[in-house]
């Protein structure tokens, strides 16, 4: 007789259960071909018929679809098994009595990895309870959204205080003695920061083209940042690089590439990020699994086949002022003083500190201060890290700001804000609220991925990302789950959502009367709850 | 009917009558019968606007020299107004029937929201001139003739009736309707004589077709004669010379597609072309063939023979001959039904990822 032992994993110990309904199952086969993670399968099982009486009872064979019980290939939850089949008789339901994740450490003594970002949201997003309340209603006119010239541009590059720029005057005419810190006005709304190797290829080209076609075709100039893993030499060598910002983190995978086609690019890229740390794992550096580690993948970042780990810190920069000096400098050496460089941290309680300390920068050369809150997306990490590290974005990016304002020198080195933005729904409100607030512009990086056809979300549904099984062709570089992403569509669906953000940031740039980027404009919000007023410093409404 | 003029002077002995005083003696004298006014204004708004003879077949005729904004505001049919001189903003708000002749300029926002009734302007209109004109199907078609120029941002939300800009006396300007015009504009028509720059992108400017020359022929007649320039005639009449521009039907998306971006102008073969070569289709869901994830695999071992998997197979994809067992590749989803239902285990399904060459 086959028996069970109570320390094995049981479905109920499972965080998604499959719903499966027998009578509308035509045994296609399709659920169980397009399941990437294996978490379920055909099997034959075999049923007990009522004795009549007269004779014994007798067996019959049945087929059916059964989850899978294993660590290995249990049910992520991503409903792909409910696309494909033609009756709707499956499906993946959450489990809300699961274990797994006791269950997973106490089998395996390690910590649990996963994609996505966290699903522990225990006290709401703070953007949701703020309202743009500062209507023009005869005090001036509000702007017409769809037909007023709106200018939406932020600065991205140091910008000098007036007494600075060294103005002098000659033959009447105005100029400035020295060169300026490089500074390019782009969208405030960047996109990326997500590695070549954490996601596929297909979905990294989709946002190159992406950003291309925004800027040359919707006239939206929107950048791109290239995330850790480097970038492409084909692309670094057209023209289009010039809307991309080439990330430098702690791994400094793939610099040696773009060192050797620096004399052959006819463009100078958009910008350099330095990436300290990110939001969903702060203090922990990249994470790679090996299973995404592809062929092309190991020549990009030199490395051979392995799980590709990031330290947490750049290795050499021990203070602030050591990667003003260092790190800052290098970047802005390697192209010659003409392109921005910024620096990207993970939201902490320490952030202004380093932000005070930046506006110092006695070179000119720290040309933003990118803040990374804890609801961002990650391509893998630690579920400890994502769940239990961090700092929420909001009110880090307004300190940062009214630090600041302080000293008088807000603007000089322009803040952006990202981490989980557009989580429930409108990007456009989030940013514009964070503009309001004080951010220069924002960054989104996990939001794109929903765009292009992610079929997880942010409460726990799929966000198996680490395990190169994704089942869109996101984050994986296995070739039959990549190639079940369209490129085009992907591009077109990104485009498309940026041009409707910008008519949806139009349509609060319009009542508050503003033509330009209301950046720090807080009598614009109003909010309800009396902490956030008094945190943010903003106006209490009831 | 009282014939008799009704002369009205508003400022005596340096005493101005206001607004108010001077609408409700216009009303007053309405009443008593009389229809036609002449009104030496100054500065009053709403002269001519909203009244009605006493017998309502009767035309009231207002002559009026520095009148205020809104001449003519919400006038109705039955109704002329001729300004002698310029009129300062809003000329004919609102118009809705009446005859409006100005013998000069216009401020701002002539002919805003007309619904009715003819504007006819000898020189040129301010900005936003002919916003939000419409047109209710029960009443006659708005019309605003002007012979010169318009300010910008003309026709704003225009929603119906027809504007005649006839671009005369405007050698040294590049555009006859100033910059940014008909954003917004959903319906009516305008023609122009005369370059047009920097144009609402949501409407289309074409050539005129006969019923347009036919309106144009007979409105110019009566336009020229109420501005006393007939003479002008022939000149306005070079029909090669005129445009008309209307709405686009539908919002189109003339954007190219992503698609066609990437085939034409994107770094040829993708930007992983150098260790990817990617045909970019795509696979359905779930694929048969080079698509698939999970891939079965045969061996004879244990085989009996049964054909259990081959009669089970969704997509008929195994074939058998020999005692041997294959899979038609090209069929096959990789459900892994074969494996299910085989007695044997002669079927296991490979679930190994591959990477791109």
């Amino acid at each position: 007789m086959e028996t069970v032992n109570i320390n094995q994993l049981h479905l109920d110990d499972l965080p998604w259960i499959i719903e499966y309904d027998e009578t509308k199952c035509i045994q296609c086969g399709k659920c169980t071909a397009a399941c990437s993670f294996g978490a379920i399968k055909p099997v034959v099982e075999k049923r007990r018929k009522l004795s009549g009486g007269l004779t014994k009872p007798s067996f019959e064979k049945v087929l059916v679809i059964k989850q899978q019980i294993s660590f290995e290939h249990h049910c992520r939850g991503c409903g792909m098994c409910s696309r494909v089949c033609p009756n709707g008789a499956i499906r993946a339901i959450r489990n809300t009595d699961d274990r797994y994740s006791v269950r997973y450490r106490a089998a395996k003594a390690e910590s649990l990895k996963k994609g996505g970002r966290s699903n522990l949201n225990t006290e709401g997003r703070t953007l949701d309870k703020i309202k743009i309340g500062r209507i023009s209603q005869m005090t001036d006119p509000s702007l017409d959204a769809a037909r007023h010239k709106f200018e939406l541009l932020t600065p991205f590059g140091r910008v000098l205080s007036a007494d600075k720029l060294n103005l002098h005057f000659e033959n009447g005419k105005m100029g400035v003695q020295k060169q300026l810190p490089p500074n390019r006005w782009i969208y405030p709304i960047l996109m990326g920061d997500m590695s070549i190797g954490a996601i596929s290829w297909r979905m990294w080209e989709a946002m190159a083209i992406a950003t291309a076609y925004l800027n040359e075709v919707a006239g939206i100039p929107v950048r791109m940042c290239t995330g850790e893993g480097g970038i492409p030499v084909r692309l670094l060598k057209s023209k289009y690089v010039k809307y991309m910002i080439l990330q430098i983190a702690s791994g400094h995978f793939g610099w040696n590439r773009i060192i050797q086609a620096m004399p052959d690019m006819i463009e100078d890229p958009a910008g350099i990020l330095i990436k300290i740390g990110q939001g969903a794992k702060p203090g922990d550096g990249g994470l790679l699994m090996a299973s995404k580690v592809a062929k092309y993948v190991q020549e990009i970042r030199g490395v051979p086949k392995a799980d590709l780990l990031s330290p947490p810190t750049h290795q050499g920069l021990y203070s602030i002022e050591e990667s003003v000096q260092k790190m800052f400098l290098s970047m802005n050496a390697a192209f010659n003083f003409k392109v921005p460089v910024a620096i990207k941290v993970a939201a902490s309680v320490t952030s202004v500190s380093v932000y005070n300390n930046l506006l110092r920068d006695p070179y000119n050369i720290v040309g933003g201060f990118f803040i990374d809150g804890l609801a961002g997306g990650t391509g893998a990490a630690h579920e400890i890290s994502l769940d239990h590290t961090g700092h929420p974005i909001t009110s880090k990016l307004r300190d940062c700001y009214l630090a600041a304002v302080h000293q008088g020198r807000q603007g000089e080195i322009p803040l952006f804000a990202g981490g989980g933005l557009g989580q429930t729904g409108s990007f456009a409100a989030d940013a514009f609220k964070l503009i309001c607030l004080g951010a220069n512009g924002v960054f989104t990086g996990r939001l794109l991925l929903e765009i292009a056809g992610c079929i997880g979300n942010v409460t726990g549904k799929c966000n198996a990302c680490n395990t190169g099984l994704c089942p869109a062709g996101i984050a994986t570089q296995d070739v039959c789950l990549t190639k079940r992403l369209d490129i085009d569509k992907a591009a077109q669906n990104i485009v498309n959502y940026f041009i409707a953000t910008d008519m949806e940031l139009k349509k609060l740039m319009g009542p508050v009367g503003n033509s330009t980027l209301p950046i720090g404009r807080s009598d614009a919000l109003i909010t309800v709850d009396k902490h956030i007023s008094n945190r943010l410093d903003i106006q209490y409404v009831c | 009917m009282n014939k008799e003029k009704v002369i009205i002077k508003t400022l005596i002995d340096n005493n101005r009558m206001s607004t108010q005083e001077l609408l409700q003696l216009i009303n007053e004298k309405i009443k008593e019968g009389y229809t036609d006014f002449d009104i030496e204004a100054c500065g009053q708004h709403n002269i001519g606007g909203s009244s009605w003879a006493k017998d309502r077949n009767d035309i009231l005729t207002f002559k009026i020299t520095n009148p205020g904004q809104r001449v003519g505001a919400m006038a109705l049919a039955h109704t002329k107004i001729i300004v002698e001189g310029s009129a300062p903003a809003d000329v004919g708000w609102l118009n809705s029937g009446a005859k409006i002749v100005v013998n000069g300029d216009c401020g701002d926002t002539a002919a805003h929201c007309a619904a009715g009734g003819k504007i006819y302007v000898s020189g040129r209109v301010g900005t936003r001139s002919g916003a939000l004109m419409k047109h209710d199907p029960k009443f006659d078609l708005p019309e605003f003739w002007v012979l010169k120029n318009t300010g910008s941002f003309g026709f704003e939300f225009m929603g119906g009736g027809i504007a005649v800009i006839c671009g005369w006396d405007c050698d040294k300007l590049d555009s006859v309707l100033g910059s940014r015009s008909c954003v917004g504009m959903v319906g009516g028509t305008i023609y122009v004589r005369g370059p047009i720059k920097n144009i609402a992108p949501s409407v289309y400017v074409r050539s005129l077709e006969d019923s347009d020359i036919e309106f144009l022929k007979n409105g110019m007649v009566d336009f020229l004669k109420e501005l006393n320039k007939s003479d002008l005639y022939d000149s306005l009449t070079k029909w090669e010379e005129w445009k008309k521009i209307v709405p686009l039907p539908n919002k189109k998306n003339d954007k190219i597609s992503v698609k066609e971006f990437r085939e034409k102008y994107w770094i040829e073969n993708g930007i992983f072309g150098d260790f990817i070569k990617d045909d970019f289709k795509v696979f359905p869901l779930p694929a048969s063939g080079e698509g698939r994830i999970h891939i079965p695999h045969w061996n004879s071992t244990n085989c009996v023979d049964c054909k259990i998997c081959l009669n089970n197979c969704p997509q008929e994809a195994i074939t058998t001959g020999n005692k041997v067992y294959s899979v038609l590749d090209d069929k096959c989803i990789g459900c892994g039904i074969c494996e299910a239902v085989c007695p044997k285990g002669c079927w296991t399904i490979i679930s190994e990822r591959k990477e791109i060459m």
